[in-house]
């Protein structure tokens, strides 16, 4: 059985603007996805959908068995408990530190007062301890977020979503904001946790050779409708301007995309 | 040269001659002609400016270097003050926690439109009435005094408390939330494990110029509402006695008592600004 399954999903903004238009896919466990498509095509929207921090206008999606556009309630905590997501601008809590950021993770698991309070248990600490030395975050364990860089900060992000011990990470434009080297540690992060941990990876790209590199499938997105899905080596240049919308030559990346897509 | 159409004797305007420009000139003007009214009519019974301004000086000397207590002792000046400052700290602490629980349903972020503007809107009407008349209206049911001083008070400290706090929160990112929602947290684990850190210094910072404010207030209300404390000893001494010496003490004491807190206040910020 698949892990998720999005059936003819539709998202309407008001009543006029239409963000999600008839999408259907499916996706296995264990798959390491990446969604491109320009700007406002409808990329956040769908990630968003999946954990339903989007309500869902019409349309299925499944994860794990369980119907989500009906979720309410604890059902729906639970739900996002089992789907971690990082961010494209981290979205930690500056004043606190490092750990605690990591044990918000845990927060989907805890009831009222606990998770008020800020209660966590031994076994948690421990792991959280694990994961962020697994990062090579070891030695910025307490200190503040705001003292971190951008590659810092999107590791304490990856090490949030890690505890919450997901099946699905949602990953929505994870290297937008990071200088190249810093992007690299955390792409190859996210190939490290989707081979060894097993866990499915669903990523938002703005760039088309990353894309490329990392994922085993690429699902392209125009308009809100989904106008490519399959492995990257078979996603010709004239495939990427169509999804792009643009004239060929007019992108930056007609480069680099041939070194890696041939 | 020959380009140059402009006359040479038209000077160059560099304000613009529009409506708001003319309007504050025109309230300037007014303002400066009604000054010059008042002191034309002014009735000095018979003092000049000079003389006045004299005596003015000497009152003030004789309150900031003479002080001395006369009809109340040391131990119960001492007194006075602490029931107003607790008067002030009730206020401030019953304002806070029940602003912060409302400043949660005003915070655009935080809670839907709908109580937005139900909570403002309340808020609004309550601080566009000052403290005094919400003393008044409550010393009706409660009588003049100092249960009617503290009801009041704290009724203007949540208005004000309410829209500091919610603009606060409003500050906090977006994303933030979000994230904290992808991962299963719930509504009220939201407010406390993100919103309050993240705010807390503001919320402390407000807190503390609402208890400055609630203090001096404390006072007024200790001669006008008669609510006690330090504020009706210095209402005795200055129409009662006509004492300015003893009236001197008791600033003194106020003011010592008004450094220490914001002594305390700027040393508790700093400690929590560099926490963790």
């Amino acid at each position: 059985m698949a892990l998720l399954e999005v059936e003819s999903l539709v998202k309407r903004y008001g009543t006029e603007t239409l963000a999600l238009d008839q999408v259907s896919f499916t996706m296995e466990a264990g798959e390491f996805a990446a969604i491109i498509g320009r700007s406002g095509a409808g990329k956040s929207t769908l990630l968003r959908c999946i954990n339903r921090l989007i309500d869902i206008s019409s349309g299925e999606l499944r994860f794990d068995g369980v119907s989500v556009p009906g979720l309410r309630g604890t059902a729906l905590r639970r739900h996002r408990t089992q789907i971690g997501m990082i961010f494209q601008h981290y979205n930690l809590v500056n004043r606190l530190s490092v750990i605690e950021n990591v044990l918000h993770g845990r927060l989907g698991y805890k009831g009222l007062v606990q998770g008020v309070l800020g209660i966590y248990s031994e076994e948690e600490k421990r792991e959280a301890v694990r994961i962020i030395e697994s990062l090579g975050l070891g030695e910025q364990i307490y200190k503040r977020c705001d003292q971190l860089s951008g590659g810092q900060k999107q590791r304490v992000g990856i090490a949030r979503a890690l505890i919450q011990q997901p099946k699905l990470l949602l990953c929505d434009e994870p290297i937008a904001s990071l200088d190249p080297n810093a992007a690299k540690i955390i792409m190859d992060t996210l190939r490290e946790i989707n081979r060894e941990m097993g866990i499915t990876v669903l990523v938002n790209l703005h760039q088309v050779d990353v894309a490329l590199r990392y994922a085993e499938r690429i699902i392209g997105v125009k308009g809100g409708t989904i106008v490519y899905d399959g492995a990257p080596d078979r996603l010709s240049s004239e495939q990427i301007h169509q999804i792009y919308g643009s004239e060929a030559g007019d992108l930056i990346l007609d480069l680099s995309e041939q070194q890696y897509a041939v | 040269m020959t380009t140059n159409t402009r006359p040479v004797a038209q000077r160059i305007r560099v304000r613009p001659r529009n409506k708001a420009n003319l309007i504050i000139q025109a309230t300037l003007i007014g303002l400066l002609l009604l000054t010059l009214y008042h002191l034309a009519t002014f009735d000095s019974r018979g003092i000049s400016p000079i003389e006045g301004i004299a005596k003015t000086l000497e009152s003030f000397r004789t309150l900031f270097f003479e002080p001395r207590l006369k009809n109340v002792s040391l131990g119960e000046m001492l007194y006075a003050l602490s029931i107003t400052v607790a008067m002030g700290l009730l206020t401030t602490i019953f304002g806070a926690v029940i602003a912060f629980f409302l400043a949660l349903g005003a915070a655009r972020n935080l809670a839907p439109r709908w109580l937005n503007n139900l909570i403002t809107g309340g808020t609004a009407f309550i601080r566009a009435v000052p403290t005094v008349l919400w003393v008044l209206f409550f010393a009706v049911a409660a009588g003049l005094g100092s249960v009617a001083a503290v009801v009041g008070m704290t009724f203007h400290s949540v208005g004000y408390l309410i829209k500091a706090y919610a603009e606060s929160f409003e500050e906090l990112d977006a994303g933030v939330l979000e994230a904290l929602r992808a991962s299963g947290a719930s509504w009220w684990q939201t407010i406390f494990q993100a919103v309050v850190p993240t705010s807390a210094s503001a919320l402390l910072s407000w807190t503390f110029v609402r208890f400055e404010i609630n203090f001096s207030t404390a006072i007024a209300m200790g001669a006008v509402a008669g609510a006690g404390g330090i504020g009706f000893d210095m209402f005795m001494a200055s129409t009662f006695y006509l004492d300015l010496r003893e009236l001197g003490a008791f600033t003194y004491a106020v003011l010592i008592f008004a450094i220490a807190l914001e002594w305390f206040a700027t040393r508790l910020k700093g400690g929590l600004g560099a926490r963790v």
